[in-house]
């Protein structure tokens, strides 16, 4: 069951990111590293999160050796608090939550003990919690997506990340209605609209609408909802060119013609060999060069994220 | 970071409402991402940007909508522009959706680009005359109509842009032997596309490979 945004409204007004989508390479963990570094510099208490199963690796954006603690001294009781697995980072304020494959498990699962565990990560003292998904596509990367009702999707400029953008959003835009929906029919419908060899004429998100007001209007006005309330996030990243930047605008207006959502292009980041320098040196970028473009860049969206965080608390 | 290049994300567009409508369902508005009441440098600006987005090459659209699919709504942002750049087609467009338009009005974001609003001067276009197609390059002939069709008079591009009315007159008339020198000719061009929001990139390139052309055609 995915569970919906109680976490960014629990007492102490958590905002959740997820940074996802895309595929491994488009830059997620640098993005996910350095923003975070930006927050935390605004004045804000940050958590960041390794989920990236294929390759965890954030502490090396952040100039930390590989982590003794991690999640999975908490479940087995090696350690008493979560928070003594937490490890601490050179800026003050951000910590980094690493256990990728106990994190998503315990999305996966119904056991009890586990959905403590996710309980017990939402309510860590923290203005942002930052989760670098990597570019997974299985069932737990996606609700843990959809875990905050905007996640943050990493796409380069090319036609194989942009791709494989769709692919990650289609799975996790259907997922969405699926559980907004309690009618099997519909729900049948919703799984013919993702077999795109299905013999049934549902081709895109409107023509599952169009089905499914003729099984049940209702059920119809709730996939409306939960399409109008889908904002996923967009941040193009290695951009070389004004052409480049403008492909996040075409990403967009194609979103919103085909799934009739609002995605958000929060910004770009231009390419930039700092980032390379910055990463083999084991340094986050931002602070290693704060000047470079790349830096700047990050910086810019970061502060759209804190000032967007400050306008409305529920993301 | 080159000195043109936006420092902060501007959404071309500012209409966010469209929701779940297949493109037949659509308004002209929401075909180009437009409020009801844009002005027609908006509207000329959103059509670049669609035409851009749902071009054959466009690596946005290619892995999302079937090639049938594109050339649907392709179709669609032609027939919109067409409609919404000819002031008397796009009175009787509005009239005849006086309803629907005004809730689209009512529930529109407000627009993330403030683009400096010019008044429509009362010259009659017609509506036969040739709409700037995506497929059409950016030469003299072409920048002539997209600004009579947006009702801007070369006066008031000449004041703007501190460029010569003289020279202007050149460049639309494709006036090879009066254009001034290239290195120039790239600055106005540029000048003049953004006037009237065009992509100026795009201009400077078309506009200076149809002069090669010409004058080897010439000699």
């Amino acid at each position: 069951m995915v569970q919906k945004v109680q976490s960014t409204q629990s007492k102490d007004s958590k905002t959740i990111w997820t940074i996802g989508g895309g595929k491994g390479g488009s830059g997620k963990s640098f993005i996910t590293a350095n923003m975070g570094i930006c927050l935390s510099k605004f004045g804000s208490r940050v958590i960041l999160v390794d989920a990236d199963l294929g390759g965890a690796n954030l502490h090396t954006f952040l100039g930390l050796p590989p982590p003794v603690f991690t999640l999975s001294d908490f479940i087995k009781k090696r350690v008493k608090n979560l928070h003594e697995v937490l490890i601490p980072t050179e800026v003050p304020n951000l910590l980094l939550l690493t256990g990728a494959q106990d994190l998503l498990n315990a999305m996966d699962s119904k056991n009890v003990q586990k959905r403590k565990l996710l309980r017990s990560i939402q309510h860590l003292e923290g203005d942002y919690l930052l989760v670098d998904l990597g570019g997974g596509n299985s069932i737990s990367v996606l609700d843990f997506f959809l875990m905050s009702d905007g996640g943050i999707l990493v796409v380069t400029p090319e036609p194989t990340s942009i791709e494989n953008t769709y692919r990650f959003l289609k799975s996790a835009f259907y997922r969405r209605l699926r559980h907004s929906v309690s009618s099997q029919a519909v729900k049948g419908l919703i799984d013919n609209a993702m077999d795109q060899k299905s013999e049934m004429a549902i081709h895109n998100p409107h023509e599952l609408v169009k089905a499914a007001k003729r099984v049940n209007e209702e059920e119809a006005r709730k996939i409306e909802i939960e399409v109008e309330t889908f904002q996923p996030n967009l941040i193009l990243n290695q951009v070389r060119s004004r052409k480049d930047i403008e492909i996040g605008f075409s990403i967009r207006s194609a979103c919103q013609k085909y799934f009739g959502i609002r995605l958000h292009y929060l910004g770009y980041v231009v390419y930039d060999q700092d980032v390379g320098y910055s990463i083999r040196r084991r340094r986050p970028l931002v602070l290693e060069n704060a000047h470079s473009r790349a830096a700047q860049c990050v910086s810019e969206i970061a502060s759209k994220l804190a000032s967007r965080h400050q306008m409305s608390f529920q993301f | 970071m080159p000195p043109n290049w936006p420092v902060a994300i501007r959404c071309p567009s500012s209409f966010d409402t469209m929701a779940m409508k297949g493109i037949d369902e659509q308004t002209y508005y929401e075909i180009l991402e437009i409020s009801p009441g844009a002005t027609s440098k908006e509207i000329q600006k959103a059509y670049e940007h669609a035409r851009e987005t749902f071009h054959a090459d466009s690596l946005a659209v290619y892995s999302l909508f079937s090639p049938q699919e594109i050339q649907e709504i392709r179709g669609a942002i032609e027939e919109a522009y067409r409609v919404l750049m000819d002031e008397s087609l796009r009175k009787s467009y509005d009239q005849s959706h006086d309803q629907i338009l005004g809730q689209q009005q009512r529930s529109e974001m407000p627009p993330e680009i403030a683009v400096p609003l010019r008044e429509k001067k009362a010259s009659p276009v017609s509506a036969e005359g040739s709409v700037h197609t995506g497929d059409e390059i950016y030469r003299g002939k072409t920048l002539r109509q997209i600004r009579e069709r947006m009702s801007i008079d070369l006066e008031t591009i000449a004041q703007e842009t501190r460029i010569s009315l003289k020279t202007l007159e050149f460049i639309e008339g494709e006036d090879l032997e009066k254009l001034p020198p290239l290195v120039y000719l790239r600055g106005f061009l540029k000048g003049y596309a953004q006037s009237l929001a065009l992509d100026a990139h795009k201009v400077v390139e078309d506009y200076l490979r149809f002069l090669n052309e010409e004058k080897k055609r010439s000699s």
